[in-house]
């Protein structure tokens, strides 16, 4: 079930413009979990073999800008072979995040303990979403609000667990190619 | 002979025990016929097995997983299957979900687990490492993961959320139409009476001429 039914190469990606807000918006909370995410991300690539696709940080950052919710907002369609790569990289990423994700979801810990991790990654989250994303854009407000927020911030770290390693590539991929509601 | 498979996860373990299928031409380290599974999850009862058990979970978790990354869990495991699993919302803590274990023994209860977001998660990669190994070469028919559709999506809209534009725009229409009624009529113009002054007066007889 590795080599997905889902991927086709000879089609343009079925990834709607909701699903790259959402890719784009999991690679930023590894960037949340992970203060040296940028340059992760980008070894990563190399390991993954990704090396002609991503060959340094501004082609990254390129494909990462169709997401509609950030400032620099790009237009158009990612190509099937590219949503996978980042798709790929995300599930590699979560993976090595993984134990981190973990303690984000348990609810074996000191509940004091796990408020506080969840309280840093939400500062960094903040930090970067007011960085790079478009502050008059509903999504984003949201994301900020202190009642809206939480809930949006768990379902992204839910999905980078429930993603993360190879198994997690199809259900990823499947989730962010669901129909806009 | 025997082929042993461990898979673990922080607070799972999950180990088959089994034979290759010689007579389709597996490898000596292949499960192809299994014996039997052990399912070590931290906390609560060892869970054992047949295979039609296994295949059973493996039918019921990934797709509960699968429509939970995309935020509308629902129940799983139909009535009369071994395996239920459901999302159970509780005050004050996050959502958990409820495993239930239907026995094969007759008069035994279900066998009730409940797991947090990360317990599930681990059961989860378990099963992932499972499936994916070349060397368990079971043949469990699995669902393929494939997008959900918009009805299912549109559980995830509350009700309210989802009935407030049809609503706004039904009563706007509402409105615009009372104020249209409010609207006096324009009265139609008379059409003009046929009277004697209005008739042009033509001669009968054509203007005699001088000569």
């Amino acid at each position: 079930m590795a080599d997905a039914p889902l991927t086709n190469p000879e089609r343009a990606s079925g990834i709607s413009r909701r699903g790259l807000e959402r890719l784009d918006l999991m690679l930023l909370s590894v960037e949340a979990l992970d203060l040296n995410g940028g340059e992760a991300m980008l070894w990563m690539a190399g390991q993954l073999g990704f090396s002609d696709l991503f060959p340094n940080r501004v082609e990254l950052w390129k494909r990462r800008c169709f997401n509609p919710l950030r400032l620099a907002c790009r237009r158009g369609q990612l190509s099937e072979p590219e949503t996978d790569a980042l798709i790929n990289l995300l599930c590699a990423l979560a993976d090595r995040l993984y134990p981190m994700l973990r303690q984000l979801l348990s609810s074996a810990e000191p509940a004091a303990v796990t408020a506080e991790r969840w309280g840093l990654f939400q500062k960094r989250l903040e930090e970067l979403v007011r960085e790079r994303l478009n502050p008059r854009r509903g999504g984003v407000q949201k994301l900020l609000d202190p009642t809206a927020g939480p809930p949006l911030r768990l379902q992204l770290i839910q999905g980078l667990a429930f993603g993360a390693g190879t198994g997690g590539f199809d259900r990823l991929k499947a989730s962010l190619m669901d129909a806009t509601a | 002979m025997k082929v042993s498979l461990r898979f673990e996860q922080t607070s799972c373990r999950l180990r088959l025990d089994g034979l290759p299928d010689l007579s389709a031409g597996q490898g000596p380290e292949v499960i192809g016929i299994l014996s039997g599974w052990q399912l070590a999850l931290a906390g609560h009862t060892e869970l054992e097995g047949k295979r039609e058990h296994l295949e059973a979970l493996l039918q019921v978790v990934l797709p509960y997983t699968r429509h939970l990354v995309s935020g509308v869990p629902r129940r799983f495991g139909a009535e009369g299957n071994p395996v239920q699993i459901e999302p159970v919302a509780e005050n004050g803590s996050p959502t958990r979900h409820r495993l239930r274990l239907f026995s094969s023994q007759p008069d035994t209860p279900p066998l009730e687990l409940r797991f947090d977001d990360a317990e599930l998660s681990d059961l989860v990669r378990c099963l992932d490492q499972l499936r994916l190994d070349p060397r368990v070469q079971l043949g469990f028919s699995l669902p393929p993961e494939r997008p959900l559709p918009r009805r299912e999506i549109l559980e995830r809209i509350p009700l309210r959320q989802r009935l407030f534009s049809p609503v706004a725009a039904a009563t706007a229409l509402a409105i615009t139409a009372s104020i249209g009624l409010m609207v006096p009529v324009p009265r139609r113009p008379t059409a003009p009476s046929i009277s004697p002054s209005a008739t042009p007066a033509a001669p009968l007889s054509p203007p005699l001429r001088n000569p």
